[in-house]
């Protein structure tokens, strides 16, 4: 919709100015609680009323950013990490929406794979780390595999309750005006379940960062999940920090790329 | 004349876990061209189904409906149906919901895209082409959906409690709307409301059914001058002998 520019009324301006106040001190209260943590932290740290050595503190993770920065070690095992998370995400998002579209279009098939689908959502995938290796090795297809498994059984569930909640109007009026199965379904139910979609991007964004951190407890000789668990191993905890720092950055980013797009096809449908 | 539509000891029962329920036993109608018809009985008692079976999205038990002679048995090329809801896709622009149905059965040609542009225009809705459903009111919504299916040229609409939805206000001006469309397109209509008021304001024929299983308990035949409108039908003196009429029927 347009926005149009409009002479208010004083009443008005004052409540949009009040709007604006209170989105602006929210923003700043957000950071100051930031600051307010890291600065406690550096400072009981400093004078060592905690510990800095179990629980570093900002300067000795900036400290130690840096000097892995300038290693190249911290863009590897970003990279690594990265990668395999990437490569999680858009093989469980693609699998799970089309193996979705599948069980929607066959009934039976779904009826008969609910009471597996229900099982398999609420075992704890970590579970099945020790078969993933043994089947799959201990290289990088055993991690992805790892996040795999994690996005792939809620993107398939979420999506079909998507495709199941088109109106059933909808699919009649379809029917009325002659479209085939196949129109019904890129027609009507794809475009339909697109909020369904972006939603599940959005929980595979932070499941796939679990499963591949997971996967990389169990088997890795590279990536943030191998850095984190290096550290705590040989109790460089400023190690560990770092690495989990790094997680969030990326992580965050990652979800910030997802709501964009979000915004930008909106936009283009709207 | 002949018939546009033959219903001929139509026959329908459901079938669920829990029921059997027999929505129709042995119904009997035929429609000429050109007419208006309503439809009205106790809510239950098998009127959704009459349509559904017309439009071919549902199989009769027993019997045979013909539409121009022609036996229907899935939905094809004959009926436009409209809803309760308009079902206007939310991610179409107005354009694309209105010419939703010629991308379907091989219709999408020059001359059914000009036909729709034309109707569009003819009834006021050419400056919102380019919106979207959600920035229009309820009436220009459901004038957008009845767009959509005389698109498709179809011989017979049929309209299911299509203004209930609406307002009642709104639902004063879309009747007049309607049946102005509808008339000048000489269309023929099949319209099913619980609102009797409303059946007298549009129709030229008030089909009164029994409760389930539905049969026809009798049929009134409405005598107004064809040029008024709905509305101002709802003046006439007549309207309200016709009302009581139809009331009686129904109790
Ligand atoms: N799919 C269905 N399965 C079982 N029973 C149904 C189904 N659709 C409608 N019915 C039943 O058939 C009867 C007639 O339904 P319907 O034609 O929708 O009535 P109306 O439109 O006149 O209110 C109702 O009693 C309803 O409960
Ligand atoms: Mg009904």
């Amino acid at each position: 919709m347009k926005k149009q520019k409009q002479n208010y009324s004083i009443s008005h301006k004052k409540y949009l100015k009040s709007l604006l106040i209170k989105k602006v001190s929210i923003h700043i209260s957000r950071i100051l609680l930031l600051v307010l943590l890291l600065g406690a932290w550096e400072l009981c740290a400093s004078l060592n009323i905690i510990d800095p050595f179990i629980t570093s503190s900002p300067s000795r993770i900036i400290k130690q950013i840096s000097f892995l920065v300038q290693d190249g070690v911290l863009f590897h095992h970003s990279w690594v990490t990265l990668y395999e998370t990437l490569l999680a995400f858009a093989i469980s998002t693609i699998a799970g929406t089309l193996i979705a579209l599948v069980l929607y279009i066959i009934p039976a098939v779904r009826k008969v794979l609910e009471p597996y689908l229900i099982i398999l959502n609420s075992l704890p995938k970590i579970a099945l780390g020790p078969l993933i290796i043994v089947w799959m090795g201990t290289g990088t297809k055993a991690i992805v595999m790892m996040g795999i498994l994690i996005c792939i059984i809620i993107t398939t569930i979420s999506m079909l309750n998507g495709y199941i909640s088109v109106p059933k109007e909808k699919i009649l009026l379809m029917k009325t005006m002659g479209a085939s199965g196949f129109q019904i379904l890129t027609r009507l139910v794809v475009p339909a379940s697109f909020s369904d979609f972006i939603s599940v991007l959005k929980i595979n964004v932070g499941m796939s960062w679990v499963g591949v951190v997971m996967g990389e407890y169990l088997t890795s000789k590279a990536g943030l999940g191998y850095l984190i668990v290096y550290g705590g191993q040989v109790f460089k905890l400023d190690l560990v920090m770092s690495a989990i720092v790094v997680l969030c950055i990326l992580a965050g980013l990652m979800y910030g790329l997802v709501a964009l797009l979000e915004m930008y096809i909106n936009k283009k449908r709207t | 004349m002949e018939n546009l539509l033959e219903i001929q000891n139509v026959c329908l029962t459901y079938h669920s876990p829990a029921s059997e329920t027999e929505a129709l036993k042995e119904l009997n109608l035929s429609i000429k061209e050109g007419e208006f018809i309503s439809i009205v009985g106790p809510s239950g008692c098998g009127k959704t189904t009459i349509l559904s079976l017309i439009a071919g999205i549902l199989k009769p038990t027993s019997g045979n409906i013909f539409i121009r002679g022609e036996k229907i048995e899935k939905p094809g090329f004959h009926t436009g149906y409209m809803f309760q809801r308009d079902n206007l896709f939310e991610w179409l622009n107005i354009w694309k919901n209105v010419t939703l149905g010629l991308n379907f059965k091989k219709r999408n040609n020059e001359e059914n895209k000009s036909y729709a542009k034309e109707l569009i225009e003819k009834y006021g809705l050419g400056e919102f082409i380019r919106h979207y459903p959600t920035e229009l009111s309820g009436g220009m919504r459901q004038r957008v959906a009845l767009i959509r299916t005389l698109c498709l040229k179809p011989d017979l609409l049929l309209l299911d409690e299509p203004f209930s939805a609406l307002d009642y206000q709104t639902r004063l001006n879309v009747q007049d709307d309607v049946s102005l469309v509808i008339k000048k397109e000489k269309k023929t209509a099949i319209l099913v409301t619980h609102d009797i008021s409303e059946a007298i304001a549009m129709s030229s024929k008030i089909i009164v059914l029994t409760p389930r299983p539905a049969t026809i308990k009798s049929i009134i035949t409405l005598d107004f001058d064809p040029k008024l409108t709905p509305f101002e039908r709802r003046k006439e003196k007549s309207f309200n002998t016709y009302f009581n009429k139809v009331w009686e029927e129904l109790v």
